[in-house]
């Protein structure tokens, strides 16, 4: 993925409304109509945060000139996860090296002190 | 705890079959740093400490693919043996302050806290993280990324991680 695709991502997860669209669209395709409903906005102001988070990848809408309904992408949020499991392996792996370093020191040091 | 009720807090934390004075050593000396630092693979090939408030360490790590990735961390608060604040961020051999390499929108720099707790001749450590100065946008990255890690947007995006996984 592109800088700019991702800068996009980051634009409209920025948004507390859109976090909130995004939720209701984990649990599955939706109409517009049904968007609006729970957030107390009309459907054109609805339409625009879906054109955010379709242009930002995250939402792909249906074909239908009716119903256009809206589903979630997961491409984009995998990825920013990705990165936190880096740094989550990052630092259990880190760890992992210095609980082996830890036993290795306090054995040697145990050993030296069986010999005085 | 219950990580979910913060979202914007990354945290880590392990038991080591050590005295609490040994693991401060290992995280305090620069020498000691190059034996443990980084993931699996890799090397530490430079370690430079100065372990005072304002001051800083600078690490470089060879990765097993030849790359070469600086590191920073400067130093905020340190109390002996039990409790370190810092700043750490990417950095590059001059040390200055740099974006993660493969994630321009990763927050520029994260205020981490270290805790070293005493446990029946063990050591609890504990590191904490959070984004610092970020933007709206740099938050949401690192929200949304630690929010799909742990299977969910705070509870109430449950489905979300089935979705995703």
């Amino acid at each position: 993925m592109t800088a700019d695709r991702l800068s996009a991502t980051f634009a409209a997860l920025a948004d507390p409304t859109r976090r909130a669209i995004l939720a209701r669209l984990a649990l599955g395709e939706t109409s517009v109509t049904e968007l609006a409903k729970p957030f107390d906005m009309s459907a054109p102001a609805v339409s625009k945060h879906l054109k955010v988070l379709e242009r930002a990848g995250l939402i792909a809408r249906g074909r239908e000139a009716q119903w256009r309904p809206a589903r979630l992408e997961a491409g984009p949020l995998k990825d920013v996860a990705k990165w936190i499991e880096q740094y989550r392996r990052f630092w259990e792996e880190s760890l992992d090296r210095l609980d082996d370093y830890l036993r290795k020191i306090q054995a040697r040091e145990k050993k030296r002190g069986r010999k005085k | 705890m219950d990580e979910r009720n913060n979202l914007e807090e990354f945290v880590i934390t392990r038991v080591f079959d050590a005295p609490r004075d040994l693991v401060w050593k290992a995280f305090t000396e620069p020498q000691r740093m190059k034996e443990w630092w980084g993931p699996k693979g890799v090397t530490i090939i430079e370690s430079k400490m100065d372990l005072r408030p304002g001051r800083s360490y600078h690490y470089a790590m060879r990765t097993p693919d030849g790359n070469t990735i600086w590191g920073k961390f400067v130093y905020r608060e340190i109390t002996p043996p039990s409790r370190m604040v810092f700043v750490s961020s990417f950095s590059d051999e001059a040390g200055g302050v740099t974006r993660h390499p493969m994630a321009p929108n990763w927050p520029l720099e994260m205020l981490s806290t270290f805790l070293f707790e005493e446990e029946s001749g063990k050591t609890r450590f504990t590191v904490r993280w959070s984004p610092l100065n970020a933007t709206e946008e740099e938050r949401a990255a690192f929200v949304a990324g630690h929010a799909s890690m742990q299977q969910g947007w705070g509870g109430t995006l449950d489905k979300l991680a089935a979705y995703l996984a």
